[in-house]
């Protein structure tokens, strides 16, 4: 099982509130063990599933940024909250707090273990700190005409979901600079803030409740879970696409 | 998209109920009181407005009836015709007109009635002309009697139509009535129409669901129909002939070329090439079922109408299949059909232009490779392992019987699954479920630290500082120097016992100082107790000593030698009376019949009525403290004051006496 729908206190919006990446998951606390137990089955004695905050807050998802390399959190968060991450995180994932301007990291930063997408307005500082502690290039870029990569796309090492009103050539520019296939889609049934919708890495996917099975097999083929290949969504899948989304 | 759904059409009453439910609404709803002695213009307006009431609610429940009756040239041809089919159109048109002509004559009766109101004179006549308006009212509605009741039928009718969406995907079955049109939709959907093995079981539209390929197909089945010329088709075929005409969907031409249904494979070829213009533009899939009959005995002439029947049929193949004993072949039909009606929809959404805005969605967007480095996936071993695992365990259950609890991809996933193997860790929400309400989350459960540091507690303010700011990565090297001077001071003896000598004086001054510390709390106590603000003595002014006193006296006294015995109870201190020289009183005082003169014997007020001294002070220490209470320093009213709660009491001054009608008191 590759991708799992799953729900946050009954929002879809799980990538809100989680931050799934190829070396740890950061879980934020809700009201019941429910959606952690959701990414523990998938996901223990694989990597550490930790239970976090960032400021107080459970949007976790929303407000940090974090590859395999590093997780850069806000200035918001507090000493114990920076305690947990680093008592719970393996030695090898930096955790750094920074001072930026625009707070919500998740919304402006946009990475796979190798590249990242930011906003076009982040700091030049926090650019250097993001090249250094997740050990990206990065580019500054927007996904079809949003500033908020971070929120409008979803990425991973294998291929990448974005925004559904990104034109053709704007996904063969992103493709080339990501090195990865990408695919323009939607979650939660007709959902285009795909980062909130979902979360992946290379070898699994979370996505919100009320995604559907076609959305669900797009991510699939484009995030190759489950032996699935991109060129499906050119081939086998292109009839019943069409057929759902006119 | 239009939504057909014509369960929500409101019951449609019959004539007299219709009627009762106006008349009684008026008599409930308008004043019933009028007498004879009133201005003629107040009767005169007391009947309008019976008349005008029962109009207006008239009108309006017809209006009702007819907006809630769909109109058959607004809705889809489909449903449109199917309408006319069942409840005929010109009958449905007559009964909604004639509802609508009733709404208008209504509408001039009491106009007209309202008009000749205004003329009339007395209160006699204005309620015969009210009884008039509302009886031709009735009359008009009793005369739609049969329109309401047949409307209430194809109301109850229409409200039991299966829901059919005309245009999604769609697939029709049809064919000869007992071919097994029937038993193909119960064996891929849940519609569960009933089976019989006579003709004609099945007499109206069914519709069943089912997936394929992250798709909703709806699957109609139709009642059977007969090769006949189409004026001569009952209700019950029409139904399938409409469905045909008007859905744009795949067609499953189902054959028995048995011909245990009773009907030769001619009659099913005439059947086909008869209603064939009706599946024009669509595609058709032609089914030869019950293949586990005749599969082993068909004869060279059916094998050679099957073939021309082919020619027809997509891929110009007929498909075999068998309810009874081949599922693969059920299975591979509704595949055939599916795929074959997607393809056709696809086609002609490029044609008409309508996936331009969703091309961009259908591409991948391969990247260009913009240097040599490598940027493989980074999936841990044991994710691997996991997966193949998981793989493993699915390739078994296979195998076995089958009770794998593996969910398909995308299903939802309930975290709080029970786990069968009981050496499996438990989740935290089992945890959770186990613990109810005594459940608290550990945080410190899964930190990567020593087992026996995770649970250390680490202050996070010292001194008014945040300890995090003093985070020092070598405190434990520091430490350990640190203990090894400590360690090497000690040896040396650095930590010798002379500070011990004048301990004992520093602990005395210490109690005696503690000793004052709480007697003087103690006064203060006290004096804050007492309530008083005398002014305290400085020490400066010494009381004054005693200098004459009775012991003083004695012990002076027997110091100079003089027997003080007995004298115990001896009043030193007596004068001698002035009674030698003290002179008589000049004038006696005036005494009246209680003995003393009233003017100097009337007792103070705030002594009046007192016991004794003691009552007093008691009394007025009570008076202090009353007077003392808040309210009275703010100058608040109290219980003796005089006071109004309501000026003009709700009871009193509303309801039906009208000013001047009667007085209260």
């Amino acid at each position: 099982m590759a991708v799992v729908r799953t729900h946050f206190d009954n929002n879809a919006e799980v990538g809100v509130f989680s931050k799934l990446t190829n070396a740890y998951c950061l879980v934020g606390i809700g009201g019941s063990e429910n959606f952690y137990s959701t990414f523990e089955a998938e996901l223990d004695e694989v990597i550490p599933v930790v239970h976090a905050s960032v400021g107080g807050c459970r949007i976790l998802g929303r407000l940090t940024a974090g590859n395999r390399h590093g997780l850069i959190v806000p200035n918001s968060t507090t000493d114990q909250e920076l305690q947990q991450l680093r008592n719970s995180l393996p030695d090898s994932v930096k955790v750094k707090r920074i001072e930026e301007r625009l707070s919500a990291l998740g919304n402006v930063v946009a990475c796979n273990d190798y590249v990242a997408l930011v906003h076009p307005d982040l700091d030049r500082e926090t650019e250097e700190i993001l090249a250094d502690t997740l050990q990206v290039e990065v580019f500054r870029q927007t996904v079809a005409g949003n500033v908020l990569v971070g929120s409008y796309c979803t990425l991973s090492n294998q291929g990448g979901l974005v925004h559904p009103r990104t034109s053709t050539t704007d996904q063969d520019e992103l493709a080339s600079l990501l090195q990865i296939p990408l695919v323009a889609g939607t979650v939660n049934r007709g959902s285009d803030v795909i980062g909130a919708g979902m979360v992946v890495n290379d070898w699994t996917a979370f996505c919100g409740q009320e995604t559907t099975s076609t959305e669900i097999s797009v991510i699939e083929s484009v995030f190759k879970l489950n032996e699935g290949q991109p060129s499906a969504i050119t081939q086998q899948m292109r009839a019943s696409l069409i057929e759902s989304m006119t | 998209m239009v939504q057909y759904n014509f369960k929500r059409i409101a019951v449609v009453p019959m004539a007299k109920d219709f009627i009762d439910v106006i008349l009684s609404k008026t008599q409930r709803k308008t004043p019933t009181v009028v007498h004879k002695q009133y201005k003629i213009g107040r009767i005169r307006a007391f009947y309008m407005r019976k008349v005008k009431f029962t109009q207006s609610n008239f009108n309006e429940k017809l209006t009702s009836i007819l907006s809630d009756f769909p109109k058959l040239e607004e809705i889809h041809p489909f449903y449109s015709d199917l309408m006319n089919v069942l409840y005929d159109r010109d009958h449905y048109k007559l009964a909604l007109g004639q509802i609508n002509t009733a709404r208008h004559l209504i509408d001039n009766v009491a106009k007209d009635y309202v008009r000749l109101l205004k003329y009339g004179d007395s209160l006699y006549r204005c309620k015969q002309l009210k009884r008039a308006a509302l009886g031709r009212m009735a009359t008009i509605m009793k005369k739609q009697a049969q329109s309401l009741s047949y409307l209430e039928e194809v109301r109850q009718h229409l409200g039991r139509l299966p829901s059919i969406d005309p245009n999604t995907r769609t697939i029709l079955i049809t064919g000869f009535p007992n071919v097994g049109k029937s038993s193909f939709i119960n064996k891929i959907t849940r519609a569960d129409v009933e089976v019989q093995p006579y003709a004609f079981t099945t007499k109206s539209l069914y519709v069943g669901h089912t997936d394929h390929k992250y798709l909703r197909w709806q699957f109609i089945d139709t009642p059977g129909i007969l090769d006949h010329p189409l004026e001569e088709r009952n209700t019950i075929e029409m139904q399938a002939i409409t469905a045909l005409a008007h859905l744009r969907a795949a067609v499953l031409y189902m054959m028995d070329p048995s011909e245990q249904c009773g009907y030769t494979l001619e009659a099913q070829q005439a059947l086909f090439e008869n209603i064939k213009p009706l599946f024009a533009n669509k595609p058709l899939i032609v089914v030869a079922n019950k293949a586990d009959i005749w599969r082993d005995d068909l004869t060279p002439e059916k094998r050679a109408i099957l073939e021309v029947m082919a020619r027809d049929s997509v891929d110009e193949t007929i498909l075999e299949m068998s309810n009874k004993d081949d599922d693969d072949s059920v299975n591979r039909v509704k595949v055939t059909a599916c795929d074959k009606l997607l393809q056709h929809r696809v086609e002609q959404k490029f044609q008409t232009k309508k996936t331009d805005s969703i091309l961009n969605r259908i591409h991948v967007a391969e990247p260009a490779k913009r240097d040599t480095l490598e940027r493989p996936p980074c999936i841990p071993v044991a994710a691997l392992a996991k997966r193949q695992q998981k793989k493993q365990k699915a390739l078994e259950g296979d195998d076995g019987e089958n009770d794998e609890d593996e969910n398909e991809d995308g299903m939802m996933v309930d975290g709080g699954r029970p786990t069968r193997n009981s050496t499996k860790k438990k989740s935290e929400r089992e945890i959770e479920l186990e613990m109810g309400d005594d459940y608290i989350l550990d945080l410190n459960k899964k930190y990567l630290v020593k087992e026996d540091e995770k649970y250390d507690v680490i202050p996070e303010f010292i001194n008014g500082h945040n300890l995090a700011d003093y985070i020092d990565p070598d405190i434990m090297k520091k430490l350990e120097e640190l203990e090894k001077e400590e360690e090497m001071r000690e040896r040396a003896g650095y930590y010798g016992s002379d500070a011990e000598s004048d301990d004992e004086n520093v602990k005395e001054i210490h109690e005696l100082a503690e000793k004052i510390r709480i007697k003087k709390k103690l006064m203060k106590n006290e004096q804050k107790l007492q309530g008083t603000k005398k002014s305290v003595l400085p020490r400066t002014t010494e009381p004054k000593k005693r200098e004459r006193s009775v012991s003083r006296l004695k012990r002076e006294f027997e110091d100079l030698g003089v027997d003080m015995e007995g004298t115990d109870d001896a009043h030193f201190a007596r004068t001698r009376g002035r009674s030698g020289s003290r002179k008589p009183a000049l004038k006696k005082a005036r005494m009246d019949s209680e003995g003393r003169v009233r003017s100097s014997s009337r007792t103070p007020r705030d002594e009046s009525g007192v016991r004794d001294p003691s009552m007093k002070k008691k009394l007025g220490k009570l008076q202090k403290k009353v007077q003392n209470q808040k309210f009275n320093q703010f100058g608040k009213s109290g219980e003796g004051d005089r006071h109004i709660a309501t000026k003009m009491p709700k009871h009193l001054f509303s309801g039906k006496r009208g000013t001047g009608k009667t007085d209260r008191r």
